[in-house]
């Protein structure tokens, strides 16, 4: 009885040790993530403006009620839902290709890997520079190669669509990489007797595809579908630097507006709305999506 | 030593102190703040004239599109990091009007600016606010019309032009003059121009597009036709029937102008003239200096600058105006722990420093100083002495004629939902009117959000000194 009291007294000062050793982490959670959460929500509710020394003046609802009758917004949220309906299938289909032939380890694979990540180390901005050179009407190698294929040169970033395709291309370009090393690690995962296995039983390459390898890559794949989901939504730096939200509004992203109605207007009441809409929105994506696929797991046979 | 020589040398040092600067002689690090790049030279160029009197110079710059936000995040902040800032003066009555930066006037005395040397048109709506000197000038960005003279000087193009639409080929001083001869050298590559057979597409026109300072363009023909940004009551005019017209005008002027108009910021534009792509194109005065510039141009001598075109009255007379986006003032903030010492940097910058400035490749800036105008010698070194009296000439005329920019308490805002409608008509997403209306929705939010009746109040003192210049009949 005394040795069963022991016990329990140590598991309860075990639990104890762990709490105390995750309070730093909460406490760095609570100050850098939630605090300014809870400060952005608060705001949203406030006509505040940093352009003007009026006061702020708590307004319930009238900034949502604003962003919903602005169209500009709407326009936004339009471009940020293309860019990721667009993006995300094209870059998933795209690393997995990449991935599976990576996979098959030829001479250089490793080389080549390595050489695939560069797009993603490289800074943003400076990406941005880069594609806005290889985009030139004049002198970009994209206009130039595309010469030789009988293709007119193109304005891409001065039409609304080419000017978007060219946010899509520039991160397809960028973070295709990155799914497909996320991709392959996962393939590495996965057993090689499920492939002897399947092998044996006379499954051919399409079958062991579908059947054995795609299967056992979803929980992977899911994941970095919805990171890639999470991040293309915000997409700021490729817009911001290749075309500023323009020509007109034709590329303005829900993070570009919400930086220019913030950090360039001021208007600090707006931008919270703005961003409390936004994280709402991707929530819901992020939502629909694991249930999309928590729902085709479980109609898929074992 | 001898009595009379240690009292001599002793009154000699007091008078040396005293002439020096009327500030301490102490050594203090101050910050200048600007816009990264060529506009930032001329600080370098003061820095050893400025560690003599014990002044360390250290810059912070900042991307040419941030100038605002990243000013107004210090302001809001006031943490004083800045001594000496160098920004737009579309943003001077907001700065000016909620406390951000000092008036200048009780400072003269550290090192006389010499304000009545400036343009006065530039000088009253860009470096003073509610009758008191809140910046001096240092860039004085004016819109001029470019063209390549020898394609104007041709023979045979002048008699093509006169067979097609029977007038004389001529420089363009109104925007129908300037539709007909900028479709008219609208040619294909493997077409002739001026007799050569071209090797590339060449346009007759080219403009501002990006966004960021489009409006300014737009500006220039709205202004010409008699538009304003407001009327005294404060209701947007800008969707009034000249506000569309001048952007139906712009419309068309895009069919002349290369594919990528849209995308074109300063350095875009301003390579279509220098690369010789262009017959026309309407930019900042800097441009000129460039184009004679072997290094960076293919016209070297061939650049012509002319008043931007305008609209012909009933009297024959031709009226137009310039807008004048961007340009350049210096201040002080209200912040700076060295205000005598500040303004003795930002008045060297503007006076001592200001003709090298604005005869330098090296920087961007441009004249605004009736000095700068009158000194045809120190600009000899782009052109000969006539092209570089008429260039002084035309950008003088051009700042005589400024549409400024609005200059109110949430400019930045206004013009940002300007320029979001002229370059959303521009590239084809909505219609012009459609586009000015939901701009004219935006600056009605804007005013209201800023306080409608202070807003009135500020904007009809703006137009106290538009009235002074002739920019406004009640």
């Amino acid at each position: 009885m005394a040795g069963l009291e022991r016990t329990m007294t140590i598991e309860q000062s075990q639990k104890r040790f762990a709490r105390l050793t995750a309070l730093p982490g909460m406490a760095v959670l609570i100050l850098l993530v939630v605090g300014p959460l809870v400060y952005m929500f608060v705001n949203s509710f406030f006509v505040k403006t940093l352009a003007t020394p009026v006061p702020p003046r708590f307004a319930w609802f009238e900034n949502y009620k604003s962003l919903v009758a602005d169209g500009r917004f709407w326009n936004a949220f339009l471009n940020s839902m293309v860019i990721m309906l667009i993006g995300i299938p094209v870059q998933s289909a795209l690393a997995l290709a990449i991935a599976l032939l990576l996979n098959k380890k030829f001479p250089g694979s490793r080389i080549i890997i390595a050489l695939f990540l560069i797009p993603v180390m490289i800074t943003p901005v400076v990406a941005g520079f880069e594609w806005k050179i290889i985009l030139d009407n004049r002198f970009g190698p994209l206009n130039y190669v595309l010469g030789f294929f009988g293709v007119n040169p193109q304005a891409w970033l001065a039409q609304p669509v080419l000017a978007m395709a060219s946010i899509l291309l520039m991160d397809t370009w960028q973070w295709t990489p990155f799914v497909t090393l996320v991709l392959l690690a996962g393939l590495a995962s996965i057993p090689k007797q499920v492939y002897e296995a399947a092998s044996v039983d006379g499954s051919s390459a399409k079958e062991t595809l579908w059947r054995v390898t795609m299967p056992l890559l979803r929980p992977v794949f899911t994941l970095v579908i919805l990171l890639r989901i999470i991040f293309i939504f915000k997409v700021f730096d490729p817009v911001q630097i290749l075309t500023g939200g323009g020509p007109g509004v034709a590329t303005e992203t829900l993070s570009v507006l919400t930086y220019i109605i913030g950090f360039k207007n001021f208007n600090v009441g707006m931008s919270a709305t703005i961003a409390v809409v936004q994280l709402i929105i991707i929530t819901i994506i992020a939502k629909l999506f694991i249930r999309l696929v928590m729902n085709r797991r479980q109609g898929t046979p074992s | 030593m001898h009595g009379r020589t240690k009292v001599q040398m002793v009154l000699a040092a007091m008078l040396l102190s005293a002439a020096s600067a009327s500030f301490a002689q102490e050594k203090v690090t101050l910050t200048v703040y600007g816009d990264e790049g060529q506009n930032l030279v001329p600080v370098e160029w003061l820095k050893p004239l400025a560690a003599a009197k014990g002044i360390t110079l250290q810059t912070v710059g900042v991307p040419f599109t941030s100038v605002y936000e990243k000013l107004k995040t210090e302001f809001v902040g006031g943490t004083g990091a800045y001594d000496v800032v160098i920004f737009y003066p579309a943003y001077l009555g907001e700065f000016a009007e909620f406390g951000y930066v000092q008036p200048l006037d009780g400072l003269f005395s550290v090192h006389d600016p010499k304000m009545d040397d400036v343009v006065p048109a530039y000088r009253d709506l860009y470096d003073m606010y509610n009758g008191k000197t809140y910046a001096l000038p240092y860039d004085g960005d004016i819109l001029n019309l470019y063209y390549m003279q020898h394609i104007f000087n041709d023979a045979g193009e002048k008699a093509a032009f006169k067979a097609k639409f029977g007038q004389e080929l001529a420089v363009p001083r109104t925007w129908d003059d300037l539709g007909k001869v900028a479709q008219f050298f609208t040619r294909k590559k493997g077409e002739k121009l001026a007799g050569k057979t071209l090797d590339q597409d060449f346009y007759g026109f080219a403009f501002l597009g990006a966004r960021g300072f489009a409006y300014a363009w737009w500006g220039n023909i709205f202004g010409s036709l008699g538009g304003a940004y407001f009327d005294k009551n404060m209701k947007p005019q800008i969707n009034s029937p000249v506000g569309i017209q001048a952007l139906n005008i712009q419309k068309k002027l895009k069919d002349y102008c290369p594919p990528d108009v849209m995308s074109y910021g300063y350095t875009e534009l301003m390579n279509a003239y220098l690369q010789g792509r262009v017959a026309t194109m309407i930019q900042w005065s800097d441009v000129w200096k460039k184009a004679n510039d072997p290094k960076l141009s293919q016209i070297v001598h061939d650049a012509g600058i002319s008043q931007v075109p305008g609209v012909k009255q009933a009297d024959g007379t031709i009226y137009f105006r310039a807008s004048a986006p961007v340009g350049r003032v210096i201040a002080i903030p209200a912040t700076t722990k060295h205000p005598k010492e500040a303004f003795w940097v930002a008045s060297m910058l503007s006076l001592d420093l200001g003709i090298k400035s604005v005869t330098s490749n090296d920087t961007g800036e441009d004249p605004y100083r009736i000095s700068q105008f009158d000194n045809v010698q120190a600009f000899e070194k782009f052109g000969s002495a006539a092209e570089a009296k008429n260039y002084l000439t035309v950008v003088k005329d051009n700042l005589n004629h400024i549409f400024p920019d609005i200059n109110i308490p949430g400019s930045a805002e206004y013009l940002d939902a300007l320029d979001v409608a002229v370059t959303s008509a521009l590239s084809g997403a909505t219609d012009p009117a459609t586009a000015l209306n939901t701009a004219a929705a935006s600056w009605d939010k804007i005013t209201q959000t800023l306080d409608p009746a202070r807003q009135k109040k500020i904007y009809n003192a703006m137009l106290e000194a538009w009235k002074k210049h002739g920019f406004w009949k009640d």
